[in-house]
């Protein structure tokens, strides 16, 4: 009698063991399921002769929950769900490193067309700050999909009413202002600061900026241990809405779409030209074939312009921003440079 | 819409025939992974996300909540049997569940253990709905300088958690210290003993460390000591009753940790591992046996226990009042939140009362239905130690590996977890306590982050630490719970 307790006792430990290290095969074949309902006519249309031959793996170089896993996640649901693409899409999660850890994975994947993972500025940044022997120039930029926007907030009651304020006072006493951001110094959230802050005139090697992990950026901010809070626009809406924080300035073009968002003034029209963009995009890796570029870049052509991903797009608060390859490495370039300056100038370049 | 009537529409929400089933789903599937050393909440809710697509986003939530409370309910089973706590929230449950375990009273220990967390969960569940809309004021309250303080407070555990040799224990802190440093520092960018590794990037995570020094130690204790007579027992499980005299000395903790236990969790980033530290500390602090603490004492069982899921339920406070994630697992909730089109934050209790309410009425069922179904369960569990030595043993192995790989399914963390193995059995061999480097691991970093957050605000003038009423009443705490005990010593020589 006991021996067959213990046997089933540990024929139920060993299931829960299969559970748990099948979390990944498990989405697969979710995703899998969710698609195979439709057909494959779509498929027809796309120029390159070149078809998937296996299922596909979409990295996420980040942990499960963050913009990279949400933005991966998403797109590989309206892949399968649409029918855009019919192999089995899956998402793992490889994290570490701020992306470098992920990167490095990839890249051990030359030319393998399955592979792909999805990118924004810090594959730009992480290299620059000599967090990462891997840079966006090692790897195949397919296409950019969403772009997302900066915005700096501070506490309601705050002496602030423009950007321009904040930044007058920056300029007199660099020494009174903390600046607050989820990431570390030379990453996303202190760069995006800093870079609209030179633009302003602002001496920035002054600039004060703390790290805080994990929701403490908004808590500091609301508790008045710091006083400027550099974060994601969508970040600040339902504290804005509840009167607890006001948001001084975003770093897009124009002004957003949207309830909240479209109250929020951008740098531009407050006279500091500058913009920052945080673009989401997706790579293949290295040395990835003309052919299989081109069917993902179609692919995800015919994602951007979906209504199911339009409704994702809304629902996230995430803007259009679709690059074909070609357009994306120019941006890229771009961006590298004009990035890289700035980290001399900080002193953080590598 | 006022509280009362968002309550019951909570209460509406929450005992529909759905709403019941999905949280005893939540909470069963959620005391599993629990149980398993290494399979957390977090991997567990972000898996359930894209299954969660499609369903009434408060039935959702109630799920997920679930799944969060029933692992740290569930993760007490195996730090008590197994030595092996795979929730760091656990770590202070072995301390005094796996001497009681040894001493063959496991069923006892679970039995403790499941009451203990049922009283703190339910008492935080009452708190939670009559003072969340208060206590979001309390949540933002810690500013840096308020964090280094209460860890500061944190730390004063080390002279508490040393058996014998204290400057061992104080080693054995710092060693600690020094290993939750790896990785890129946060508040400069710089990488920090990673020797160009990329590995190493991220630093080690906590379940490396509390895995090899706890469970892989032990494994290599019990298989050097094989004709060791003290390990018999390990073999008996005993009675799982508890007489008067256990409920009497339960009480006190249970009583003053729920509460305790509930402000801590309040905190976003303290949590339950820093909640479960401070009871165990406190207890001790006032406890007139404090010797038996370490070796199977009641109260140090039930003060853990009881604080842990206190401040489970106390994580929801800055979550659901505030959109402010405090830990690992509220951070994948939130998304969760966001992907079923809810966006928690201020206006959450005004706009969505069956979502605010909802969660936190299916609490005390979920917290019922954990113990309905630990209790009866303890006897099957306890009887893992019926398992055959060699074979539990090679168990242990499999399910520290299962357990380090799942974080981040990279092979580099297995070697770091055999590592750490050795280094906790070299440890034992020369009696340097693990408990003191745990601790110091867990509340290194914070330490350090706010340390440094505080001294960049303050332009590095220290009396920030002093101006600031809450940091100074916690430094003066953590000063007396020094002072104190050396004044007894100096009495007693007099005497």
């Amino acid at each position: 009698m006991k021996k067959y307790l213990l046997l089933s006792i540990l024929a139920m430990m060993l299931f829960f063991v299969a559970c748990g290290s099948g979390e990944n095969e498990e989405e697969e074949e979710a995703t899998e399921a969710s698609g195979s309902g439709s057909d494959s006519s779509d498929s027809e249309d796309v120029a390159s002769d070149w078809e998937p031959e296996e299922s596909i793996e979409i990295v996420a170089p980040a942990g499960a929950g963050g913009g990279w896993d949400t933005t991966a996640r998403m797109a590989a649901q309206v892949f399968s769900e649409e029918g855009i693409i019919d192999q089995n899409i899956g998402v793992v999660n490889k994290e570490g490193g701020g992306g470098a850890v992920g990167w490095a994975y990839i890249a051990g994947f030359e030319g393998n067309p399955h592979k792909l993972f999805v990118a924004s500025p810090p594959i730009i940044f992480i290299p620059l700050n000599g967090q990462s022997e891997y840079s966006y120039e090692d790897f195949t930029p397919i296409s950019n999909l969403i772009a997302d926007y900066a915005a700096f907030a501070v506490r309601e009651d705050a002496e602030w009413d423009s950007i321009n304020d904040l930044f007058d006072d920056m300029k007199e006493d660099p020494e009174s202002i903390t600046v607050v951001g989820a990431s570390s110094p030379g990453s996303m959230d202190h760069m995006q600061f800093v870079q609209i802050a030179k633009a302003a005139g602002v001496d920035i090697s002054k600039i004060k900026y703390v790290s805080a992990q994990d929701g403490g950026g908004l808590t500091q901010l609301l508790n008045g241990s710091v006083d400027v809070y550099s974060t994601g626009v969508a970040e600040t809406v339902e504290q804005v809405r509840a009167g607890k924080i006001k948001v001084l300035g975003v770093s897009s073009e124009e002004r957003l779409e949207g309830d909240v968002l479209e109250d929020f003034p951008t740098m531009i029209e407050q006279g500091i030209d500058e913009t920052f963009i945080n673009w989401r995009g997706f790579f293949g890796p290295p040395n990835m074939e003309a052919d299989a570029l081109a069917y993902y870049e179609a692919k995800f052509k015919e994602l951007s312009d979906s209504d199911a991903f339009a409704e994702i797009r809304k629902q996230f608060g995430w803007e259009e921003l679709y690059l074909t390859s070609e357009e994306y490495i120019q941006f890229l370039d771009e961006q590298n440079e004009s990035l890289g300056n700035l980290m001399d100038e900080l002193g953080l370049g590598n | 819409m006022g509280s009362i009537e968002g309550i019951i529409t909570g209460f509406q929400t929450a005992f529909n025939i759905e709403s019941i089933l999905f949280v005893m789903l939540g909470v069963f599937a959620g005391t599993i992974i629990g149980m398993l050393p290494g399979l957390g909440p977090i991997s567990a809710i972000a898996v359930m996300i894209p299954m969660t697509f499609g369903m009434d986003p408060s039935v959702a939530l109630i799920m997920m909540a679930g799944v969060y409370y029933g692992a740290i309910f569930g993760g007490s089973t195996s730090a008590i049997l197994l030595n092996a706590p795979g929730v760091s929230g656990t770590v202070a449950t072995a301390f005094d569940g796996y001497p009681m375990a040894q001493q063959g009273k496991a069923g006892k220990a679970l039995a403790i253990a499941a009451i203990s967390s049922f009283v703190g969960g339910t008492v935080s569940v009452i708190l939670l709905m009559l003072l969340a809309p208060i206590l979001s004021s309390v949540a933002i309250s810690f500013g840096p300088p308020a964090y280094f303080a209460l860890m500061v407070l944190g730390l004063t555990a080390i002279a508490s958690l040393s058996e014998g040799s204290t400057i061992k224990a104080l080693i054995s802190a710092v060693a600690g210290f020094m290993v939750v440093t790896i990785g890129i520092d946060p508040q400069s960018g710089t990488q920090r003993y990673t020797f160009g590794n990329v590995n190493l990037l991220e630093g080690l995570d906590f379940l490396v460390i509390a895995l090899g020094l706890f469970a892989l130690a032990e494994v290599c204790t019990l298989v050097l000591k094989r004709k060791d007579q003290s390990f018999r027992n390990l073999h008996n499980i005993g009675s799982l009753k508890l007489t008067k005299k256990d409920f009497k000395e339960m009480s006190g903790p249970m009583s003053r940790q729920s509460f305790l236990g509930f402000l801590i969790g309040v905190l976003p980033g303290a949590g339950a591992t820093i909640a479960s530290f401070i009871a165990y500390i406190s207890e001790k602090k006032i406890a007139k046996n404090p010797e038996e603490f370490g070796k199977g004492s009641v109260k140090g069982l039930a003060a853990p226990e009881t604080a842990n899921n206190a401040a489970t339920s106390g994580a929801f406070v800055p979550l659901l009042s505030l959109g402010i994630p405090g830990s690992g697992t509220t951070a994948v909730m939130l998304g969760a939140f966001l992907v079923l089109g809810v966006q928690p934050g201020p206006m959450l209790m005004t706009e969505r009362p069956e979502i605010f309410w909802g969660v936190i009425a299916s609490m005390y069922i979920g917290n019922i239905f954990l113990l309905i179904l630990n209790l009866p369960l303890i006897p099957y569990f306890a009887k893992v130690l019926k398992i055959p030595r060699p074979l539990l043993i090679s168990l242990v192995i499999i399910f520290s590996m299962i357990g380090v790989y799942a974080v981040s399914f990279n092979t580099f963390d297995l070697y770091m977890l055999l590592l750490f193995g050795v280094i906790g059995f070299i440890m034992r061999l020369f009696a340097f306590p693990a408990p003191p480097f745990i601790l110091a691991f867990i509340l290194g970093g914070m330490l350090e982050q706010s340390l440094r957050q505080s001294l960049t605000i303050s332009n590095g003038d220290l009396m920030i630490f002093l101006t600031n009423p809450i940091s100074s009443a916690l430094l003066i705490l953590s000063l007396l719970s020094f002072v104190f005990p050396l004044i007894g010593q100096i009495r007693k020589r007099k005497g």
